[in-house]
């Protein structure tokens, strides 16, 4: 199903006085529905409607807390996240097996007897705490539901991406420490705003370059962008339209088996998104 | 779609234009106000008894529709969110209309039963759903429901067996009595209710909480079924119900002769 998110309240964000330029490159408002874009009344500092999403924020924020669900939830959320949690569980046995496969074919041709013991560690040293998992999994989905996110994947898919210059998911299953996997988290979406839409006030038209991570809000690409976008739909037709279509391109296109570029994302069939 | 579309989805008791709406929320989704579209399909199911009873599909088919389309749930969230609003004011409901209370547990159930998730039921209407059932079983004093709902319980079709042991009709006198007094159709309508959502929805809801459903059987049996004076329809009904779920939820082929056939004699 989907793991589309309304917009977050700021959770890991001071609250700042002006909107961020993310927020206005939110696609969906807090009430989930599509907003055009450069709709600055739109932004989600401005909207005051009591959210759920606060209760379900704290419940996740607190490792310690009694477990994912509160109480005081309404039956929307409730659901939606006994949603999540369900896929999260099915991701985990279906992570699992896909590296013991992995890990069992790499032994065939290796004849080294290491890698015995590495099948036991990688699988054994999988995240599997639910509420980690949980939260992990809605930070990312935050990330995912950006205009730019959006605009990055049509543009560049995933056979296409090269390793250190396009911004790539960070793989919720992997043991990091919480500063750890909030720094990455922090530094994908940073990398995303080079997918940003033009802002209103002009945009700088810059050549597709390597995103230096060090550098912060690097400005949207330009014509170029848009250049690569029509010539990657017009000669390859099965690079363009929706991202599920995508997604199921590259699964096709790659001849072998790439398991750092599966790892790296949620599973196809649960994000019809990405 | 045509015909074969309002036929399985029962939407022929709305308007041309609400028809029109909910036909485009099945093929078009993000095009339509999906929250009003569940607002409406809401108001409907506690009106129409008929549309409560299946509503759970074109709810289903939406959401599918919704999911596929835009990857979003913001149908499934206004619809749960409106119902939740309906359970927390379920008093004041059942209080107004008791036609209308009896088609929110109906319509409630049949949620229940068709909206999953990851082929699990909700767990979040769990507990909602048996406060319904376990409301619509309580015993209570029907003298005000008599008053208020005797004129639209005749709306709702059901076979009137021609007993009625607790009210005596025109003592000496010659008049027929009505085939089912106020109080006992009221009653009949709650046993019909509860015992088809029971045959519905009984075997899942058992089995996400049993200790409830093993009280809410004893409160049918003990409460409901030693009532001095039902009718012998409603015994029947709750009988049926009894030996259905201690057969495991399952028909057996004695319960089917006894209940579903024709007694030649």
């Amino acid at each position: 199903m989907s793991f589309r998110q309304r917009s977050p309240h700021g959770s890991t964000k001071s609250s700042p006085q002006h909107p961020p330029r993310w927020a206005q490159a939110r696609k969906r408002g807090a009430d989930g529905k599509r907003r055009r874009q450069n709709e600055p009344e739109s932004s989600v500092f401005e909207e005051n409607k009591p959210r759920p999403e606060d209760s379900r924020l704290d419940s996740f924020t607190t490792p310690e807390g009694p477990g994912p669900l509160s109480r005081c939830l309404d039956w929307g959320t409730a659901v939606e996240e006994d949603e999540m949690r369900t896929n999260v569980h099915k991701e985990i046995a279906r992570h699992r097996r896909k590296l013991l496969i992995n890990e069992f074919s790499r032994e065939r041709k290796s004849s080294s007897g290491s890698s015995d013991s590495k099948e036991s560690t990688v699988t054994a040293e999988l995240e599997t705490d639910e509420v980690v998992l949980m939260r992990r999994q809605k930070q990312i989905n935050y990330g995912k539901n950006t205009i730019a996110y959006d605009r990055y994947i049509k543009e560049v898919p995933r056979c296409h991406r090269i390793p250190g210059v396009h911004p790539r998911t960070p793989n919720k299953f992997k043991k990091y420490s919480r500063r750890s996997w909030d720094q990455q988290i922090k530094l994908w979406k940073v990398a995303l705003h080079s997918w940003d839409p033009p802002t209103e006030g002009g945009c700088d038209l810059q050549e597709i370059c390597p995103v230096d991570l060090g550098e912060m809000e690097t400005e949207s690409v330009g014509s170029n962008s848009t250049e690569s976008q029509t010539s990657c739909q017009d000669n390859d037709d099965t690079c363009s339209g929706t991202p599920t279509k995508v997604r199921h391109v590259d699964y096709q296109a790659e001849g072998e088996f790439d398991l750092e570029v599966c790892l790296s994302e949620p599973l196809k069939e649960f994000d019809t998104v990405s | 779609m045509g015909e074969t579309g309002k036929e399985d989805y029962k939407i022929q008791s709305f308007d041309s234009e609400t028809q029109k709406l909910l036909k485009t929320a099945l093929k078009d989704p993000s095009n339509v106000d999906l929250e009003k579209v569940a607002n409406i399909i809401v108001d409907q199911s506690l009106k129409d008894f008929v549309f409560s009873k299946e509503a759970g599909r074109i709810c289903y088919t939406i959401i599918q529709a919704e999911s596929k389309q835009v990857g979003q749930s913001i149908f499934r969230r206004s619809l749960l969110n409106r119902l939740q609003q309906e359970y927390k004011d379920r008093e004041e409901l059942r209080t107004r209309s008791l036609q209308a209370w009896i088609c929110y547990v109906t319509f409630i159930c049949n949620i229940f039963d068709y909206l999953r998730v990851n082929n699990m039921p909700m767990m979040a209407l769990v507990n909602p759903v048996y406060d319904c059932l376990f409301r619509l079983a309580q015993p209570d004093s029907l003298q005000k429901e008599e008053e208020v709902s005797a004129g639209r319980a005749a709306d709702v079709p059901v076979v009137l067996p021609k007993d009625c042991k607790k009210h005596s009709w025109g003592r000496g006198g010659a008049e027929e009595p009505p085939l089912l007094c106020a109080q006992h159709l009221l009653f009949l309508l709650k046993v019909d209710c509860l015992v088809l959502q029971l045959h519905r929805i009984g075997e899942q809801l058992e089995k996400m909480n049993s200790q409830r459903m093993d009280e809410l059987f004893s409160l049918l049996r003990d409460g409901f079924l030693l009532q001095e004076g039902l009718s012998s329809l409603s015994q029947l009904l709750l009988l049926e119900i009894i030996e259905f779920r201690a057969a495991d939820w399952k028909m057996t082929d004695a319960a089917q002769k006894y209940y579903y056939s024709e007694v030649t004699d």
